[in-house]
């Protein structure tokens, strides 16, 4: 077998005195929508921000593609391939809808220091082949006609499928989505859920998804690892993760009577 | 389009005039010199809103224009360099300190930055103060020289020991600055410091490194105050680093007010506050200690009616006049 895309080894996360993730295990393969899911407070976000680099482990590995980025700053990890999709559609609030999805570019446009005297016609035409690719990721979310729009503006789940249209401008392969679905109405989930799967079959983007919803998770994910007080309790198939007896203890409690 | 491009290429050409002819029409060494302080004080007031574009405010940047003039008139008198090359390294120097500090000071925001850039520029003030062998100490800095002459061919040699001739000095060092800060702002460079003002986490995680960008963008803040500083020490020919004179608490407060007056949202804001809030302070000379009081006055006033700055004037002027219309229509209707 090929060896997995993202691999956590023995990672733990303390604050003070609380275990917010302790001793996981987990294995990402290439092209799986892989779900995170486990009642408030497991821990699922903390693990997601130690994949994306915004938290630093207390102790443990996170190997992506093979190599070692625990101790990376996130516009490193960016840089080899990690994009954040945040909870609460976190967009560049003061740009439009293109120049949200051009500022996911970043890695590809220099500071442009020359052009504060002239701008030679190469930059100019690299800013146009950009201005064009941007335009494709548009298409791709199906938000070219709102191109020139102020992106606080969109309705909120245009902004979410914004915030995947700027993490494909960067050219992640993995994509880290925080509760993409919550707040959204059952139209709304299903056209977020198709995006994330069309990312997958056409670019072959790999997705670890956080997220509370049940029903989204089974229906969307491949593999799901349940958490629960920062430990995993279960592993595998969506479908019968949430079946296990410990998963349903973990989230409705103990029977008082089976004491 | 090209009718906008002739208007502009017309207010440009009208600016260029009324800049390059004041000092002949006012005829007097004193407006002249309020004129090269205002002039240095716009680029200070407008570097410091490049800080601001990341949304932070310093309330230190005479601090590091304190560098800049010390540090070019220290090596001019004491090395003998020759003042353009001086000012450009006193530029360099307030740059480089400003970008050994970034790394810790950059990590906090709001009124914490704002505290530790007005502690930084005091403890820069008490150092030349307190460092007599190299800086003068608190008899500050005297007999700093004029910049060198310079010789161009077809033109021949221009001396700047006259006040006229400094003044033409400074509006093309600071038209060229300000040049270059506005097109920065337009740039790539610019628009990734727009991103991590809107969002810091998100501009992480398209890969731009946010430390260093906000680094730079202190450090070439911290340049062009440096270059003022400079051009403010050559022109006065004495440096003091006593806490009324220049590099004083009160003067970061007034470049604050000047920057606020005039509206940060725009390039121009500053400018205009600058101009504005000096000639104001200048006519009301008879108010001698109430000056302050009226500075302090008018910032408020603005801050309560127009939220914008003067900046914003022209847009309501606008919307006032379009309701007072729409007003009188209706009572016309109604009659």
């Amino acid at each position: 077998m090929r060896k997995p895309l993202l691999e956590i080894r023995n990672l733990s996360k303390r604050f003070g005195g609380l275990a917010a993730v302790s001793v996981l295990d987990l294995d990402v393969r290439r092209g799986e929508i892989f779900g995170l899911i486990g009642p408030n407070g497991a821990g699922k976000t903390t693990v997601l921000n130690m994949v994306g680099g915004t938290l630093y482990p207390t102790r443990g590995k996170i190997i992506f593609q093979g190599e070692d980025i625990t101790k990376l700053p996130p516009h490193r990890r960016a840089r080899r391939g990690i994009a954040r999709v945040f909870q609460r559609n976190v967009l560049f609030r003061s740009l439009t809808v293109l120049e949200n999805v051009l500022a996911g570019f970043h890695l590809r446009s220099g500071m442009g220091l020359a052009e504060i005297f002239s701008k030679r016609a190469s930059t100019r035409s690299q800013q146009r082949v950009l201005q064009k690719e941007a335009m494709e990721i548009l298409q791709f979310i199906r938000l070219d006609r709102q191109a020139d729009e102020m992106a606080i503006n969109l309705p909120h789940g245009n902004q979410r499928a914004l915030c995947l249209a700027i993490a494909l401008a960067t050219q992640a392969q993995l994509f880290l989505l925080d509760e993409p679905l919550t707040g959204m109405d059952g139209e709304e989930t299903e056209a977020m859920m198709s995006m994330i799967r069309t990312l997958r079959d056409e670019r072959g983007i790999t997705c670890v998804v956080v997220e509370h919803n049940m029903r989204a998770v089974i229906g969307l994910c491949d593999r799901a690892v349940v958490l629960d007080y920062g430990k995993k309790i279960a592993e595998g198939l969506p479908k019968k993760v949430v079946e296990d007896p410990t998963v349903i203890e973990a989230y409705l409690g103990v029977e008082e009577n089976a004491v | 389009m090209s009718r906008k491009l002739l208007i502009n290429i017309l207010r440009i050409f009208v600016l260029a005039a009324v800049i390059i002819t004041l000092p002949i029409a006012l005829r007097s060494v004193y407006w002249t010199s309020v004129l090269i302080i205002l002039v240095i004080n716009i680029l200070m007031v407008s570097s410091l809103r490049t800080i601001r574009l990341l949304g932070h405010i310093s309330l230190g940047h005479v601090g590091f224009s304190l560098i800049g003039a010390y540090g070019s008139a220290l090596l001019v008198m004491k090395l003998g360099l020759s003042f353009w090359i001086a000012l450009f390294l006193g530029g360099l120097m307030s740059a480089g300190v400003a970008l050994a500090l970034a790394y810790p000071f950059l990590r906090v925001k709001g009124a914490y930055f704002a505290l530790l850039t007005l502690l930084t520029a005091e403890t820069f003030r008490l150092i030349t103060w307190h460092w007599p062998r190299l800086t003068g100490g608190f008899w500050g800095l005297l007999k700093i020289p004029s910049p060198n002459p310079i010789t161009m061919p077809l033109i021949g040699t221009i001396t700047f020991d006259s006040v006229n001739s400094y003044y033409y000095l400074t509006v093309v060092i600071v038209a060229l600055s300000l040049f270059v800060l506005y097109r920065l702002e337009r740039s790539r460079l610019g628009f990734k410091w727009r991103a991590i003002q809107d969002t810091e986490a998100l501009a992480q995680s398209v890969g731009i490194n946010v430390m260093w960008y906000k680094a730079l963008n202190f450090a070439i803040a911290c340049f062009f105050a440096g270059i003022a500083g400079a051009l403010f020490a050559h022109y006065q020919h004495a440096l003091s680093p006593d806490f009324s004179a220049r590099f004083g608490v009160l003067m970061s407060i007034y470049l604050l007010v000047y920057m606020v007056v005039g509206g940060d949202a725009k390039f121009t804001g500053p400018i205009v506050g600058t101009v504005v809030l000096t000639i104001i302070s200048e006519f009301a000379r008879e108010l001698k200690e109430y000056r302050p009081m009226l500075i302090g006055a008018i910032a408020i006033l603005t801050m309560l009616l127009m939220t914008e700055g003067l900046i914003g004037l022209p847009n309501r002027v606008k919307l006032w006049y379009r309701k007072l219309l729409k007003g009188t229509r209706k009572v016309r209707g109604s009659a």
